[in-house]
């Protein structure tokens, strides 16, 4: 509006049409942002807000061999998952290879982030040795600990082999498959997360960094009482991505074990996977999509509130 | 600052972790390229793992797809960006609600009604099939908001004054100075949809359509069955040494990208 009165003040330029040029923007603000948004949000009412609505409605409706809905089932669908063995099985493996990949990669993470910042400048061999999972597709990090691992002709499988452990195979045993999938996480993800831990580290400003040195010379004194705090909510940020992307996993298990030995690796991704497109079970599967529906958009809407927090924090 | 806190433990302890680390993968690359016979580098392991499966098919169908939602993310992010960051309407509020929500809610939570969606559209087994879900980014519209909003008022009222319109302004004003974020922008959506798997393993079962990672780990399931693992070694191969080229030659600049992921 204030523009508006600003305008016969306008050197006029020769040749400029008549109508004041102040006006467009005011009708592109009653109109425009509409017109200009109408087919994204199109898109993503499409593919995002309604599917959402169907995920939560099929679960509850009968579905018929292929998918189509016959009629009302009430939670039919979530009684026959629970009833199924695999399922509990799968939810007891997501869980404790959930936790253990979330600790031990936000934990070597953090240390990860405190030696690569406490030097000047890392050597670009380094980074590229350190940071080469980051860069390359899951499915690529799992052969390559497939081909590692394998027995035999693997250099892992040699190595057993020349310490008397013959034929040791740790994907061949329920408890160590699901301990190379921890393994592989942590050697895939624990990089990547550690760059947010040093951007965090890097928002210390550095006149606190100067008063700590002065202050308190040893530094763990100032560690827990000031950086740890002033970490935190990156921390907390880091910690709900990895559990995000460990309860995500499909990809290692896809490669390396279908889920195997013994359901010993099926994780509950992979178990939808199954459900759905391998025994074509679209009931349960409606009800396990709706279940993982939840608890991922929770998982991904915390990390998002965590780094709403970060920013507040820092700006 | 660094100085004072450099220390002989830290560089051995960084220097194991790095050797960890890399380990693994240079393992693969010296058992693709080194013969265990003669000692000396081969190309055979590397012409045995392109012939088991099309991977220039595969190459062609990732450019296609990756570069494809590169380009219409990056433009719808950028409109969509500029009203958010520009504009007030009625309804504002739940319109970036609606982009937040794509960005809460991954494929992988709503994937079996994708699957429907994209078979009631006929684009299974196709490249737009893989395409469709992701053509909206929140990530990208929330990077060009951001963006968009640290440009000063006063660059835009002066470009009116110049006789520039809106689309103008748009371009000339607003675009140049959101390429650093564009950029970083470009690093994860390529990040990401090169490396997605689940989704494009379901939408295709043909190599007529299928993107690399997915080519990859059907080689993987075969040579595993078949005892090839010198096939397994060389495909992964295939996949990483192009990637690693480019990750050696802007290290730097890719880690920086990704550690701005979500510096909205």
């Amino acid at each position: 509006m204030s523009r508006t009165a600003a305008a016969p003040e306008r050197k006029s330029l020769p040749g400029e049409p008549a109508v004041p040029a102040p006006r467009a923007p005011r009708r592109l603000a009653s109109v425009g942002p509409y017109a200009v948004m109408a087919l994204p949000a199109a898109l993503v009412i499409a593919f995002v807000a309604i599917p959402i609505v169907e995920t939560a409605v099929k679960s509850f409706d009968q579905l018929g061999p292929r998918g189509q809905v016959t009629g009302f089932a009430g939670l039919l669908n979530y009684r026959s998952l629970f009833a199924q063995p695999v399922f509990i099985i799968s939810l007891q493996n997501t869980l404790t290879y959930a936790v253990a990949a979330v600790v031990l990669c936000v934990a070597v993470a953090f240390v990860l982030a405190q030696l690569l910042s406490s030097r000047a400048g890392a050597s670009r061999p380094l980074l590229v040795s350190i940071f080469s999972p980051t860069v390359m597709p899951m499915i690529a990090a799992a052969n390559i600990w497939l081909y590692f691992l394998a027995p035999r002709i693997g250099l892992f499988g040699q190595l057993l082999s020349a310490l008397g452990l013959h034929g040791t195979n740790l994907l061949g045993e329920p408890g160590s498959a699901l301990g190379v999938l921890v393994a592989l996480f942590v050697w895939k993800f624990a990089p990547y997360f550690a760059l947010f831990i040093m951007a965090g580290l890097q928002a210390i400003p550095q006149s606190v960094r100067e008063a700590l040195r002065t202050e308190d010379p040893t530094g763990w004194y100032a560690f827990r009482r000031v950086v740890l705090p002033m970490l935190a909510p990156m921390m907390a940020f880091v910690t709900t991505m990895a559990l995000l992307y460990s309860v995500e996993t499909i990809d290692p298990v896809y490669v390396m074990t279908q889920g195997g030995p013994n359901n010993g690796t099926t994780l509950v991704m992979f178990y939808l996977y199954q459900l759905g497109f391998n025994y074509f079970s679209w009931g349960p599967a409606a009800a396990l999509s709706a279940l993982l529906m939840g608890s991922l958009s929770t998982l991904s809407g915390l990390s998002l509130i965590g780094l709403e927090r970060r920013a507040f924090h820092w700006q | 600052m660094a100085v004072s806190r450099r220390n002989p433990l830290a560089t051995v302890a960084l220097g194991l972790v790095a050797v960890i680390w890399g380990f693994p993968t240079l393992w693969v690359l010296y058992a693709t390229f080194i013969s265990p016979r003669t000692g000396g580098l081969t190309l055979g392991n590397l012409a045995g793992a392109l012939q088991s499966a099309p991977f220039g098919q595969y190459a062609i169908n990732t450019v296609l797809i990756v570069g494809g939602l590169l380009i219409v993310q990056t433009v719808f992010g950028a409109v969509v960006g500029f009203v958010l960051a520009r504009y007030e309407f009625p309804g504002k509020a739940l319109i970036t609600g609606l982009f937040l929500l794509q960005i809460v809610v991954p494929v992988y939570a709503i994937l079996i009604q994708e699957y429907e969606i994209v078979q009631g559209l006929h684009l299974l087994n196709t490249k737009l099939g893989i395409m469709v879900p992701y053509l909206v980014s929140g990530i990208a519209v929330l990077s060009f908001r951001q963006a968009f909003r640290s440009v000063p008022r006063e660059l835009e009222e002066a470009a009116r004054l110049d006789g520039y319109d809106t689309v103008g302004v748009f371009l000339r004003v607003y675009l140049p100075r959101a390429v650093p974020a564009a950029l970083a922008f470009a690093v994860i959506s390529v990040t990401y949809h090169w490396t997605d798997f689940l989704w494009p393993l379901i939408v295709t079962n043909t190599a007529s359509a299928r993107p690399i990672v997915v080519g990859l780990a059907t080689v993987a399931e075969a040579s595993e069955s078949g005892l090839q693992w010198n096939l397994l070694a060389a495909a992964t191969a295939i996949v990483i040494v192009p990637v690693l080229l480019v990750f050696v030659s802007g290290t730097r600049r890719i880690l920086s990208a990704f550690a701005s992921t979500f510096d909205w």
